[in-house]
């Protein structure tokens, strides 16, 4: 297992010209390591979509890699997108799922406790799938092993779908829900489109 | 007037003309002339989701990036993409294009029973949002689509088209 907190700032300190899309309760914790107007807080734009969200943003900016932080459950409020994923995501796209097993953000409720994420990106078609046929499936246990790797991750050729257990000892910021259409607007400006 | 139905050929050169770069459509039988002109069209890239709610936030991602797409969804899969177009269309105020297809109202307008559920809702679904509407039922109609363009890109919200009776070639 690994605590979200490291794994984000593992990110954070890596992180050059990337997209970040969050959504759930990465959404609260990221913004404590990053501020950029190239991160993208999906909270409320659509339950379960925020690695579809992703994907259009990957096929618009090729130029630079787009990273999804997704959530388990709402891996399962989508998971035809696997299938989509496998089908159309382009080399730039990295989606980590941060695997806690409960929803932590509405009181920690348990997932259905057998199903295998790697499994399911597998069975869609996601290794060795994607637009460019180089999709990699990953499943990552430990801080060390995440460090390691996330050099690899943001460099070569993807697209990628990395299951991260995670836990969460830190108490977590307050929801903020707020100005919709200024957020999208804001990573429109970053990204120069008019 | 027109014979029932757009010609999916001409559809595709409306489309060229307003510039759309991307499709996102799962097929229905009411489209599916529609779906094969786009598969077969080498300026815009279609994309097949698995549902609709994947198709409206990967339209939003896409515009996001500076990218055009059309959403071509039927009547029944906007009803099941209703958050995904609250949050991803009508909320952040992306003008999203789109395209419904209206199943049953060839059924209906004829007065056949019973009446299908889908024909019912739809328009009433798309003003409850608050989304613009045209219908696009001939080549006649054809203009819509520019109209319904042109609004999504002055109003910075949803706009759609309806069609009524499918596609011919």
């Amino acid at each position: 297992m690994i605590e979200r907190m490291e794994l984000f700032r593992a990110v954070a300190e890596r992180r050059t010209n990337e997209i970040v899309v969050m959504t759930m309760t990465a959404t609260l914790q990221w913004p404590l390591v990053s501020d950029s107007e190239l991160d993208f807080d999906f909270l409320a734009f659509g339950m379960g979509h925020a690695a579809d969200f992703g994907l259009g943003l990957a096929i618009a900016r090729p130029e630079r890699k787009t990273i999804v932080w997704k959530g388990d459950g709402g891996m399962l409020m989508s998971l035809g997108s696997l299938v989509t994923l496998a089908r159309y995501a382009p080399e730039n796209l990295v989606v980590f799922l941060l695997e806690n097993r409960s929803y932590e953000m509405v009181g920690g409720q348990e997932l259905p406790p057998r199903a295998d994420f790697v499994e399911l990106a597998r069975a869609s078609g996601f290794a060795g799938g994607g637009a460019a046929g180089n999709g990699k499936v990953e499943r990552i246990d430990s801080l060390e092993a995440f460090q390691d790797t996330l050099p690899r991750i943001l460099t070569e050729a993807g697209p990628h779908f990395i299951v991260l257990p995670v836990t969460n000892r830190e108490k977590l910021p307050p929801v903020n829900h707020s100005d919709h259409a200024g957020r999208i607007r804001t990573l429109r400006k970053a990204l120069k489109v008019s | 007037m027109s014979e029932k139905g757009a010609s999916a050929q001409k559809t595709v050169r409306k489309l060229h003309e307003l510039g759309f770069t991307h499709a996102l459509m799962i097929p229905d039988s009411e489209s599916r002339l529609l779906y094969e002109a786009l598969e077969n069209d080498p300026e815009i890239d279609l994309i097949t989701p698995c549902r609709e709610g994947e198709s409206v936030a990967i339209a939003a991602g896409l515009w996001t990036g500076g990218l055009k797409p059309l959403l071509v969804i039927q009547n029944t899969g906007l009803m099941e993409a209703g958050d995904s177009l609250r949050g991803c269309g009508v909320g952040p105020r992306v003008p999203l294009r789109m395209m419904v297809g209206w199943r049953g109202y060839g059924g209906a307008t004829a007065g056949k029973l019973p009446i299908d559920s889908a024909y019912t809702f739809t328009e009433p679904l798309l003003q409850a949002w608050r989304i613009p509407t045209w219908r696009l039922m001939s080549d006649d109609d054809l203009g819509t689509l520019e109209l319904m363009d042109h609004t999504a890109a002055e109003t910075s919200y949803p706009a759609a088209v309806i069609t009524g009776y499918g596609f011919k070639p």
